[in-house]
């Protein structure tokens, strides 16, 4: 009877953990999220050359994905243009702009030389977000900042835009983005896109 | 040429475009785009066929050490202006520490080659006489593409007047002419030469190069006046693009990713395989091109 009560303790302890652990998972605050991607970043740097392009972007892809609200950034990136777009346009555009998002990282983080990467403080934002500033250790270099703004998403959060040594990746993509929609249209857009992806993966 | 011709043209130049601004709407991000953009193109043709070529060529026969020293004298002479804007600023004690990095690498640093004061503590600091108007509440204007020049604000363009003034640089020709122009294109070498990471990074990164290059201008330029404090209410955070406002396209794709991401995976793995075949591929017709001439 004694050891019943203790199994019957132990599997309550082991599932109490299990859901904790899941929850964990599922509610990591700002800079959680921040440590696990940057953590990422740096040993997909340390095996960049030996996985090539194809590894390095399988490697990344989950962890741009569960980092980031990328259906946001896409839907943020093309403006007032987006509500113009039918639904299979809506689609198409946060198909390719997740694999050009994964894809660019792939290639700019591919090889390492000791870099670092160093969480400085968090902020709260007046609209609910949260700033966490960090810089990247260059070795004889200047460190680059990078700023993420995270919104929160469910028990999580998300990073939405990316503020490297001042430069706003969403504002940059949202005016090139625009600015290719109402000149050339959405297909090119798309193109443009597309051919961006394939010239990182032979670069 | 004239002495110091080229802060007469810059400010000509700034002065007309300056008057033509006053009548600008300031609402406008780039008004003078179409102009801007011929600019561009043209600053782009230069680089291509002039500077490029010559600056590939100065990185390719001069070491490492040595191109560092041209660096680092240059942008030794780069700190009179730099202490200048300090004081104008009212940073004092930023300007302290800028006069203590100036004397020490034009002395220990055998006349600013070598940047002992970076070994000692003493951090590079930016700053000009456009950051100098923008503390003082002078808006920036619009934005322009001057030729051979590249970009700048109706702001920056006087103000890049006033930092040749008080860049020594500038008055190389003082001494003897004939080491004025030898000064000045070793100037624009290096900086040719220090921007090859920015422009290959932009030919890789920007779907439209000209829309790219003035976002990431005004951008940095804006970081540069505020000291690199964070816009803590980014006007594209504050958008009310919440989950519930999100279409559900959007979302789906969201949700769906998972399911799609395994073949994203291969299809990457794919690049490689077909990079070598095309090569494979380019490689026989080469060898049959060959044995048909024979």
């Amino acid at each position: 009877m004694r050891l019943k009560k203790l199994a019957i303790l132990t599997l309550s302890l082991s599932s109490l953990y299990a859901t904790s652990a899941f929850s964990q998972e599922e509610s990591a605050t700002a800079r959680q999220i921040i440590d696990k991607f940057q953590t990422e970043l740096i040993h997909v740097m340390k095996d960049g050359k030996k996985l090539g392009y194809a590894g390095r972007y399988e490697k990344l892809e989950p962890a741009v994905v569960n980092s980031h609200d990328l259906p946001k950034i896409a839907r943020i990136v093309v403006g007032k243009e987006g509500e113009k777009l039918t639904e299979e346009q809506q689609k198409k555009l946060a198909e390719v702009f997740t694999r050009i998002s994964v894809a660019s990282y792939a290639h700019n983080f591919k090889d390492f030389s000791g870099e670092e990467f160093v969480i400085d403080s968090e902020e709260e934002t007046k609209n609910g977000g949260v700033v966490i500033h960090s810089h990247l250790n260059i070795p004889d270099d200047k460190p680059v900042k990078f700023d993420y703004m995270l919104k929160e998403k469910g028990a999580s959060w998300r990073i939405i835009n990316i503020i490297a040594n001042g430069v706003s990746d969403l504002a940059l993509k949202r005016s090139e983005y625009t600015a290719i929609l109402q000149r050339d249209g959405f297909d090119a857009l798309i193109s443009q896109i597309n051919e961006k992806i394939d010239n990182y993966a032979k670069q | 040429m004239e002495k110091y011709a080229h802060i007469k043209i810059i400010g000509l130049a700034c002065g007309a475009m300056l008057s033509v601004n006053a009548i600008a709407k300031e609402k406008v991000a780039d008004p003078y785009e179409s102009f801007n953009r011929k600019m561009y193109e043209f600053n782009e043709s230069v680089d291509h066929y002039v500077a490029a070529p010559i600056a590939n060529s100065y990185k390719a026969v001069t070491p490492n050490f040595l191109q560092t020293g041209v660096f680092n004298f240059f942008n030794n002479l780069k700190n009179f202006n730099v202490v200048i804007n300090d004081v104008l600023q009212a940073k004092f004690s930023q300007s302290a520490s800028d006069m203590g990095r100036l004397t020490m690498n034009s002395t220990a640093g055998l006349g600013g080659f070598i940047d002992v004061a970076k070994h000692v503590g003493l951090e590079q600091n930016d700053e000009d006489f456009d950051q100098t108007l923008a503390v003082w509440g002078v808006p920036k204007g619009s934005y322009l593409v001057m030729p051979l020049i590249g970009p700048m604000t109706m702001r920056s363009c006087p103000a890049s007047a006033f930092d040749a003034a008080t860049n020594p640089a500038s008055y190389a020709s003082i001494p003897a002419n004939y080491i004025s122009a030898p000064v000045q294109f070793m100037g624009a070498l290096n900086a040719r030469a220090n921007a090859e990471g920015a422009l290959k990074f932009i030919n890789e990164a920007a779907m439209d190069k000209y829309v790219f290059t003035r976002e990431s201008f005004l951008q940095w330029r804006k970081n540069l006046e505020t000291d690199g404090k964070v816009n803590m209410d980014d006007d594209l955070m504050s958008e009310s693009i919440d989950d519930a406002s999100l279409t559900q396209n959007w979302r789906d794709y969201g949700k769906q990713f998972e399911s799609t991401a395994q073949s994203f995976s291969s299809v990457a793995r794919q690049f490689d395989q077909t990079a070598k075949t095309y090569e494979q591929a380019s490689h026989k017709i080469d060898q049959a091109r060959t044995s048909h001439t024979k």
